[in-house]
């Protein structure tokens, strides 16, 4: 079906203003805005405090200070913000409700539509970011690095970044042969929040299973902006910290066409 | 009486009979709740791996303390589950249905049939064994009396906390953002020993919400530990059966007062 529709040339309108329209219907639920705020303070309220008892009671380890921690958990939760959206959840839901079929029709890559639509959805809550930040400098102190820091780590959340939307894409992909995936989906959710270091920093692991951990594709997601920004992975490491991040992005990227050709000549073949 | 036994009876049978019918979708929740749990617990041991003590308590301890709330928070999934799904009803319009029936709306709302198997309820029966007998707690007749009286006052509390949260529902249409924050307090606060909050949260969580007694308290009795908190004799731990039935009264109560003014919201 996609081969048959003749070649054009390619726009980016369409796309923005695809990713325009997410954010305005996002914008609609105000009070899931109200919810997700709440809900980080009360999570950064509580990884304050275990930390805090956590450094209180027992010597602290070389890898990270107590301030150093706070900031990157203060970070790893501004960062899940934005990097907890399933942003191409409505692919899944397309899929059970047969309406993709139409998506098909139209003159658009449907892959690149989800990821405007998705992407859209994400800048509405990175500005959910500010007023976060604004209650979380009320809770903890949060360092700030230097402009060189600073600016790799905005470069390796934003590979980070498609790097889970990649893995999002997969999941939501394995509907095309499955359907029902939320389980499935919730489970690579836990596990990639506690393996890719969003809830403790994987430094802090027991070394057998920092080795693991390090190898597997959530590390990109999340460990590597955070200790670039805490300055754990300094200067002369950006480079390979950015190479592994980018092999991950391209391996992941293959896989999701892969999965999304093999997915959409499924879809021809039952007829939607 | 004998109506609702049979009702209840029915009900079970209808669940049991979904999960065998949705077999594969079945396993696949219950991968998600060995998971879930498994996840939290694993956080648990790679933080105390690294820091052995949080407030005196190692992670012996905690995996004591976290069999404890799984056991009370896995029964009453097994059992009520179905009240958080109210405020839903509410803004559907379908719970005025429930409210024309000949038996108590709190009762129906239970036996609502749904995909509810014990299987949480078992795993967490599995984990609290292992728990136990890793944390060295002694088992003795008291452990034996008390522990199925507090977690099934576990239960209540959280029945307790559904059914308030619930009552909101028929004023404040949608209080999702306050069934977050319960939630919240529910299962990631009680994780750690109360000990290490602001006393306001210590207090909130004793008190208000009274999470406290599902296991921070029932748990520092067994494992012999004081109470450094709000600084409660041991036996405090022992009284979660009588704090369950109280809060869960008082919620009834809150719950029928509330029932007395619903006026649906106008579908």
């Amino acid at each position: 079906m996609i081969g048959t529709l003749p070649r054009r040339r390619f726009r980016i309108e369409p796309y923005v203003e695809f990713a325009k329209r997410a954010i305005m219907r996002e914008a609609t639920y105000r009070f899931d805005v109200f919810t997700s705020i709440a809900s980080f303070a009360i999570r950064l309220y509580l990884l304050k405090t275990v930390w805090t008892a956590l450094y209180a009671h027992n010597p602290a380890p070389q890898e990270l200070s107590l301030p150093a921690i706070l900031t990157y958990s203060t970070v790893a939760l501004l960062m899940g913000l934005v990097m907890d959206i399933d942003q191409t959840r409505a692919l899944h839901e397309r899929l059970r409700e047969g309406s993709i079929a139409t998506d098909f029709m139209k003159p658009i890559s449907v892959p690149l539509y989800f990821f405007a639509e998705g992407t859209g959805e994400v800048l509405f809550h990175a500005v959910l970011m500010l007023p976060s930040l604004v209650i979380a400098l009320f809770l903890v102190h949060v360092d700030v690095p230097g402009p060189a820091a600073l600016a790799a780590f905005a470069l390796s959340f934003l590979i980070g970044y498609l790097v889970g939307f990649c893995i999002n894409f997969i999941l939501n992909c394995t509907a095309f042969w499955t359907l029902e995936i939320s389980a499935g989906q919730m489970i690579v959710t836990w596990v990639s929040d506690l393996l890719g270091g969003e809830l403790i920093p994987l430094v802090l692991f027991p070394p057998a299973l920092q080795a693991v951990v390090e190898t597997l594709p959530f590390a990109a997601m999340f460990s590597t902006p955070l200790l670039i920004y805490v300055g754990t992975i300094g200067p002369d490491e950006y480079l390979r910290a950015f190479a592994s991040q980018v092999f991950w992005f391209v391996l992941l990227a293959g896989i999701s066409t892969l999965m999304w050709r093999a997915g959409a000549k499924r879809v021809v073949v039952q007829g939607g | 009486m004998r109506v609702a036994a049979g009702v209840y009876r029915q009900y079970w049978r209808i669940n049991i009979l979904t999960t065998l019918e949705y077999r594969e979708n079945f396993l696949m929740w219950f991968a998600f709740t060995i998971v879930y749990h498994g996840a939290a617990i694993a956080a648990l041991w790679i933080v105390l791996e690294r820091f052995p003590s949080l407030n005196g308590w190692n992670f012996r301890d905690m995996a004591f303390l976290y069999g404890l709330w799984m056991l009370a928070h896995a029964l009453h999934n097994t059992l009520f589950s179905a009240v958080g799904d109210v405020p839903e009803h509410v803004r559907e319009g379908e719970f005025d249905r429930i409210l024309v029936r000949p038996l108590d709306s709190l009762f129906q709302i239970i036996a609502t049939p749904g995909q509810v198997f014990p299987d949480e309820l078992m795993l967490a029966l599995a984990y609290f064994g292992v728990a136990t007998w890793y944390s060295g707690v002694h088992i003795d007749a008291m452990f034996v009396i008390f522990v199925p009286l507090i977690v099934f006052g576990g239960a209540l509390i959280e029945l307790g906390i559904g059914l308030i949260v619930s009552t909101l529902s028929f004023w404040f249409v949608r209080v999702d953002a306050l069934i977050w924050i319960v939630v919240q307090l529910e299962q990631e606060f009680t994780r750690y020993p109360l000990g290490i909050y602001s006393r306001g949260v210590r207090l909130l969580l004793t008190f208000v919400c009274p999470f406290a007694f599902m296991n921070y308290f029932p748990a520092s009795y067994f494992l012999h530990k004081p109470d450094n908190a709000l600084g409660f004799p041991p036996i405090a731990g022992l009284l979660t059966p009588v704090i369950g039935c109280a809060f869960v009264i008082l919620a009834y109560v809150f719950w029928r007062f509330g029932l007395n003014r619903y006026q649906g919201v106008g579908h």
